[in-house]
C-alpha cells in the first residue's frame, strides 16, 4: 500500500507542478439555460483551435479552463440545447458565462449536438450512465407516474429486485449495496408503497447519474453503485408554476426567483389519494383505512457575489397507512442540505456542505395493547470538497467527509400492557479523506487514479457482544459514550485507464475498491420499510469489494448512435446473510443472527443507443452471475444470490409522430430470480410441511412485460402548455409472478399446488400535465 | 411482536391482491430422498403418549406419506423410568405407563433402519387461559379468536397455541414467547393465514395454551417463518439429532372454550 501511495503522489506531483512553470491564462464561469438560469451539469466547452481539449461544466454548472494566451472560438454544448459559440481574445482572465437555449421541438432531423457529443468514447469514466429527466419523459411506466428509478432499471447492468419490490441491483450487488444522493444527503429508503414508486418525484429533479462500482474517489460508503441525483435549481427570471394530475396521485411545482437572476426557489409537491377513494365507501372496514404517501421537495439559491453562492435544498416524504385509531404505521426520509460554493481563484472550486439525513418510522397500536415504536436512523455530515483545474489536460479533486450516524433501532413509548424494553441506540463516525485527479497523459491516453481513506468509529455507549458461530455471547464489554468501540481503516483505490483508439473507438479498463460499513437486514422477497440498518461492530464486519472491468466503445453515424459493451469481475469479501429462521425484528441480539460470508459477481454488459432523431431509445442486454458463499449454507459451496439473473434485456423505442404526439414503447425481459423451492413434504400435525434442500436452487419463471406510452401535446403557447401523457403497462397481459406459493390443493386435499400470484396486467393510466 | 410489525405488509400485500391474480401452476422441482419424520408429545397427565414416525415424499406425490414400521422408540425421564413404546398401528408408537410431569425432562430414543434419532424436551409448568375473546380484523370483517393468559415471572416461558372450531381442528402454527411481555399478561390473536374459513356467531372455539420449552419453540417458530414472504426458506430447527425432521415436545397443556357472540 505505501507503495501505492507513493506512486500516486509522484504521478500527481509530476502531473501538476509544470502547470504552474507555465504563464497560462483562464477561461472560467457558469453554464446555465437562458430560459430559466438552471445551471447545466456536464455541459461541455470545446475549443476550435485546439480539438483534443475539451472540459465539462461541474455539478454547479461551472467550468474552468486553462489555454496559453490567444485568439479562440469556444463552443458550449449540451444534450437537447442550441450550442452556443464565443470569440475571445485571452489576453488576460476572463470569466465567460454561456447561456444555452432549449432546442426548439422540431420535426426537421436536426443534429442536436451531445453533451461532448463523443462523451461515450472519450470520457474517463466506465460504468457509468448519466440521464436527464428530459430525456426520460416519455417512457411509459405503472400508473403513468414518471420514475427516474425505474428507468434506470432499463440501463444495463441495473436490474429490477422484481416487480412490485423496491430497490434495485447493480451488477449483482444486495439492494443495501446502492448509495442513493439526493443533493448529497442519503436517503435510506427510495421507495414509497412497498416499491410500487420512488421517493424520487421527478418534476423536481434535474439529473440522475449512475456509477457501477467505479465512481470516484469523492463518493464512497457502498459497494456496488451511487446514484447521485440533483435537484432542480428553480428559474432565476420568472415565476412558474405546473403541475399534473393523475389516477393515482397529483403534483403541484412554483419555482421563480428570489432576486432575479441572482437567487431562486422551486417547491414540488405530490400527493397519492387512493385513500380519498376509500373514505367514500360505506364499507366501514375500509372508509377507516388510511393509505397514502407525499413528498416535498424544495431548493432555493442565492448568489451573494461572483465568488460565492449558497443553496438550501431539502426533501421530506412520508407513506402512512393505518386503520382508524387502532393501528397506524409510517414511514419517510427527511433530508437537508445547505452548500456553500466559494472560488478562492478562477482555477480552485470549493464546495462546502452541511448534510442531514433521516429515515425513521412510526408504528402505533391501540387494540388490546398499547404502544408506540419509533424507529430511526440519522446522519449530520460535513463534506468540503475542492476542484483544481490545472488546465485542460488535468482536473484534481481532493477533500474530507465526515459522518455522525446515530441509529435508533426501536424505541417505545406510550406503552401499556407489553413490557417490551426499547433496543439499545447505535452511534458511529465515518470519516474520510479522498484525492482523486483526471490527468490526459497523451492525446490518446488518459487517467483517473485517486484513492479514497475511510476509517469507521463504532462509538459507545452501551455493551457490545462478541458471538460465536452458534451465537452464543462469549464476550460482554461495557463502553461509556464517545468511546470506540471498534474500528475500520480501508484505503480505497481507484483507477480508470481510457485509451482512445480514433474519434469513434476506445478502449477503457478500471479498477477500484469499494468499503461498506453500514448493512440493512432484510429477510424477507420484498423489502419492508422497517427492515433495520446497522453500523459495522465486533460481529459484523465492513464489507468489501473489489472490481476489475473493462470495455470497448464505439460511436458512429457521426455520434447519432452509442455502442458499449463492458465485462466485469468483482469479488466480496464480508458479505451477510441469514441464519436459518434468524428473528431480525426487535431484537437486541440481531448480530447473533448473521452469517459472514463471501462473494463473486462477473457479467458482460451491452448497451446500443441512438441519441437523435424522431426515433431514439436503446436497447441493452447484461449476462452474468452472481453468487455466494457461505459456511453454514449448501455445505459450504457457491450458490446463486437471489439477485443472479443470467439474460436481462431492456428495449426502449421512442418515436415523434407529429408536433403533437409522440409514442414510446418499452419491452425487458429477464432470467427469474433464484429461489427455494420445495423438494418434499411430509405432515406435521395435521398440517403439510416442506422440505427444503438447497438454497436458491430454483428460479421463477422468467419475467417478460410491454409497455406502450403516448403524450398529446394539446395546447402550447408561450404563457400557457398542456399536455395528456396515456400509458398502458403489461400490454400484452403476460402473467408475471409475483410469488409463488405452494400449499395444500383447494380442489384435491390429497395432494399439493403451486400457486402463482400476478400482480399488474393490462394497467391503463392517463395523467394531465399544465404549465403556465 | 413479530405478528405486529408484519401487519402493514400484510395490509400492503391485501390492498395489492385486490387487483392481483392467482393460478394454478406447473413447476418442475427438485427431487430429495425420502427423510424421516419423528413426532412425538408428552402432556403433563397420565398417557398413553404416541410417536408418529413417517417419510417424506416428492412434492408431485399425493399426500400420503410412509409410515416407518419396526422402529424401537423409547422414552426415559430424569427419574430413571423408561418406557419401550409399543407399534399399535403402521408408524404409530405408543407408550404403556410413563407419565408427563411439569419439571421432568424427557428423552426419547428412536432406532429405525440402522440409524439413531435423540431428542430431549422439559416439560414447563402449565399456565391458565384466562379468558377467549374474539376480535373483528381492521379489513374484511373477519373474527379472530384471542386469548389472554398471565405470564409467570422470572423465567423464560414458551408457548404454543392450537385451537378448534365445532371440534375441527385448525393446524396453523402458532407460538409466542414472553421476550417482550415478562411477567405480565399476554394477549394473543389468532390471526389464520387460511382465510377461507371465517367464523361465525354460535361457533364453539376450544383454544389450548402449550407451554413449551425453548427447543419446541425454536421448531415451530422456525415452522412457522416458511412462506411466500421469507428470502431463504429453510427447514425448521428441529431438537431431534441426526437430521430427522419434526420434533419432540414435553409440555403441560390448558384448555379453554367460548362461543363466538
Amino acid at each position: 500500500m505505501r507503495k501505492a501511495t507513493k506512486l500516486i503522489i509522484f504521478l500527481f506531483l509530476i502531473s501538476v507542478l509544470p502547470l504552474y512553470s507555465q504563464q497560462k491564462l483562464t477561461i472560467s464561469g457558469q453554464i446555465k439555460d437562458a430560459q430559466t438560469g438552471e445551471d447545466l451539469i456536464g455541459a461541455v466547452l470545446s475549443v476550435k483551435e485546439l480539438p483534443l481539449k475539451s472540459i465539462a461544466s461541474n455539478a454547479y454548472g461551472f467550468y474552468s479552463m486553462t489555454l496559453p494566451s490567444g485568439a479562440y472560438e469556444i463552443t458550449a454544448q449540451y444534450t437537447g440545447y442550441k450550442p452556443v459559440v464565443e470569440k475571445v481574445i485571452l489576453d488576460k482572465s476572463l470569466r465567460i458565462n454561456f447561456k444555452l437555449s432549449e432546442q426548439s421541438k422540431n420535426l426537421e432531423e436536426v443534429v442536436v449536438y451531445g453533451r461532448r457529443k463523443d462523451e461515450n468514447v472519450t470520457k474517463t469514466v466506465m460504468g457509468f450512465q448519466r440521464l436527464n429527466t428530459k430525456e426520460i419523459k416519455n417512457i411509459p411506466v405503472l400508473f403513468g407516474e414518471k420514475d427516474l428509478l425505474k428507468t434506470i432499471q432499463l440501463l444495463p447492468g441495473i436490474q429490477a429486485v422484481g416487480e412490485g419490490r423496491s430497490g434495485f441491483n447493480v451488477r449483482g450487488g444486495a439492494a443495501d449495496q446502492n448509495l442513493i444522493l439526493l443533493d448529497e444527503a442519503t436517503v435510506y429508503n427510495a421507495s414509497h408503497l412497498m416499491g410500487f414508486f420512488s421517493v424520487f418525484n421527478s418534476d423536481a429533479i434535474k439529473d440522475i447519474s449512475i456509477f457501477k462500482g467505479n465512481e470516484p474517489s469523492e463518493y464512497g460508503g457502498r459497494l456496488s453503485s451511487v446514484l447521485d441525483i440533483k435537484m432542480n435549481d428553480g428559474n432565476d427570471k420568472k415565476f412558474g408554476v405546473s403541475g399534473g394530475i393523475g389516477l393515482i396521485s397529483s403534483r403541484v411545482e412554483i419555482e421563480g426567483p428570489i432576486i432575479k437572476d441572482r437567487g431562486s426557489f422551486i417547491i414540488s409537491a405530490r400527493r397519492t389519494y387512493a385513500d380519498m377513494f376509500l373514505a367514500l365507501s360505506k364499507d366501514t372496514s375500509l372508509n377507516q383505512a388510511r393509505l397514502y404517501f407525499y413528498d416535498l421537495n424544495a431548493k432555493a439559491n442565492y448568489r451573494i457575489d461572483e465568488k460565492n453562492r449558497i443553496y438550501l435544498s431539502g426533501y421530506f416524504g412520508k407513506d402512512v397507512l393505518g386503520f382508524g385509531n387502532t393501528f397506524g404505521i409510517n414511514w419517510g426520509n427527511a433530508t437537508t442540505t445547505l452548500r456553500w460554493n466559494h472560488l478562492f481563484s478562477n482555477r480552485l472550486f470549493s464546495n462546502t456542505s452541511l448534510i442531514f439525513s433521516n429515515y425513521d418510522y412510526k408504528i402505533n397500536i391501540n387494540s388490546g395493547v398499547k404502544m408506540n415504536i419509533i424507529s430511526r436512523i440519522q446522519d449530520y455530515s460535513l463534506k468540503q470538497d475542492f476542484q483544481y483545474f490545472g488546465g485542460a489536460n488535468s482536473t484534481l479533486k481532493f477533500g474530507f467527509n465526515e459522518v455522525y450516524h446515530r441509529i435508533i433501532p426501536g424505541a417505545i413509548t406510550a406503552i401499556s400492557n407489553v413490557s417490551l424494553k426499547s433496543l439499545t441506540n447505535k452511534y458511529a463516525m465515518e470519516h474520510a479523506l479522498y484525492i482523486s485527479h483526471m490527468y490526459n497523459l497523451s492525446d490518446r491516453l488518459s487517467v483517473e487514479y485517486g484513492v479514497r481513506l475511510s476509517l469507521f468509529n463504532l462509538l459507545g455507549p452501551g455493551t457490545f457482544n462478541t458471538y460465536d458461530s452458534s451465537g452464543q455471547v462469549v464476550d460482554a464489554v461495557k463502553f461509556s459514550s464517545g468511546q470506540s468501540v471498534k474500528s475500520y481503516f480501508n484505503p480505497e483505490p481507484r483507477l480508470t485507464l481510457n485509451y482512445v483508439l480514433n474519434q469513434q473507438n476506445s478502449l477503457k479498463a478500471a479498477y477500484s475498491r469499494n468499503v461498506q460499513n453500514l448493512h440493512l437486514l432484510s429477510n424477507s422477497t420484498s423489502g419492508n420499510p422497517t427492515d433495520l440498518w446497522i453500523p459495522s461492530s465486533n460481529n459484523v464486519k465492513a464489507e468489501t469489494s473489489d472490481q476489475v472491468s473493462t470495455g470497448f466503445y464505439h460511436n458512429f453515424n457521426e455520434n447519432k448512435y452509442e455502442f458499449s459493451a463492458e465485462v466485469y469481475y468483482k469479488n466480496l469479501q464480508n458479505q451477510i446473510d441469514y441464519k436459518n429462521g434468524a428473528e431480525l425484528n426487535f431484537n437486541d441480539n440481531v448480530e447473533s443472527q448473521i452469517l459472514t460470508g463471501i462473494g463473486r459477481a462477473y457479467g458482460l454488459e451491452m448497451f446500443l443507443k441512438k441519441k437523435y432523431g424522431r426515433f431514439n431509445g436503446w436497447i441493452s442486454y447484461t449476462l452474468s452471475r452472481t453468487e455466494r458463499k457461505f459456511d453454514a449454507i449448501n455445505q459450504g459451496n457457491y450458490f446463486p444470490a437471489r439477485q443472479d439473473r443470467t439474460h436481462d434485456i431492456s428495449v426502449v423505442g421512442m418515436y415523434e409522430l407529429s408536433r403533437r404526439w409522440s409514442l414510446s414503447a418499452t419491452w425487458v425481459y429477464y432470467t427469474g430470480n433464484a429461489v427455494t423451492f420445495p423438494s418434499g413434504k411430509y405432515n406435521i400435525d395435521g398440517k403439510t410441511m416442506f422440505y427444503y434442500k438447497d438454497r436458491n436452487a430454483n428460479r421463477m419463471p422468467s419475467y417478460h412485460r410491454l409497455d406502450l406510452g403516448a403524450t398529446w401535446l394539446r395546447k402550447k403557447t408561450a404563457r400557457f402548455e398542456s399536455s395528456w401523457t396515456f400509458s398502458l403497462y403489461n400490454a400484452y397481459g403476460h402473467d408475471n409472478p409475483y410469488m409463488i406459493n405452494f400449499q395444500d390443493s383447494k380442489t384435491d386435499p390429497s395432494r399439493t399446488e403451486a400457486v402463482q400470484t400476478t400482480l399488474f396486467k393490462f394497467i391503463p393510466s392517463f395523467t394531465y400535465n399544465f404549465k403556465f | 411482536m413479530r405478528k405486529i410489525v408484519f401487519i402493514p405488509i400484510t395490509l400492503i400485500l391485501l390492498f395489492c391482491l385486490v387487483t392481483a391474480c392467482k393460478k394454478v401452476i406447473h413447476i418442475d422441482l427438485n427431487t430429495a430422498s425420502p427423510k424421516i419424520v419423528i413426532e412425538g408429545n408428552i402432556y403433563d397427565r397420565a398417557g398413553p403418549f404416541a410417536v408418529k414416525i413417517f417419510k417424506s415424499v416428492n412434492f408431485d406425490a399425493s399426500n400420503v406419506y410412509p409410515p416407518v414400521s419396526g422402529a424401537i422408540v423409547k422414552i426415559s425421564d430424569t427419574s430413571g423410568y423408561s418406557d419401550v413404546l409399543t407399534e399399535k398401528l403402521p408408524g404409530l408408537y405408543v407408550t404403556s405407563f410413563i407419565m408427563g410431569i411439569p419439571g421432568e425432562t424427557y428423552t426419547l430414543t428412536v432406532n429405525a433402519e440402522g440409524q439413531t434419532y435423540t431428542a430431549s424436551s422439559t416439560m414447563p409448568e402449565p399456565v391458565d387461559i384466562g379468558k377467549v375473546y374474539f376480535q373483528n380484523s381492521f379489513f374484511g370483517n373477519t373474527i379472530y379468536p384471542g386469548v389472554n393468559f398471565v405470564d409467570p415471572p422470572n423465567i423464560n416461558n414458551y408457548y404454543r397455541l392450537l385451537y378448534s372450531v365445532n371440534n375441527a381442528p385448525n393446524s396453523e402454527i402458532n407460538v409466542t414467547d414472553d421476550r417482550l411481555s415478562e411477567g405480565k399478561t399476554i394477549t394473543y390473536l389468532i390471526r389464520p393465514a387460511d382465510t377461507d374459513v371465517k367464523l361465525k356467531a354460535g361457533d364453539n372455539v376450544t383454544v389450548w395454551l402449550e407451554s413449551i420449552d425453548q427447543g419446541v419453540y425454536e421448531y415451530f417458530r422456525t415452522a412457522g417463518r416458511e412462506g411466500g414472504q421469507s428470502a431463504s426458506p429453510a427447514n425448521p430447527t428441529s431438537n431431534i439429532s441426526n437430521g430427522a425432521l419434526g420434533y419432540f415436545n414435553a409440555c403441560s397443556l390448558r384448555a379453554r372454550s367460548a362461543i363466538v357472540p
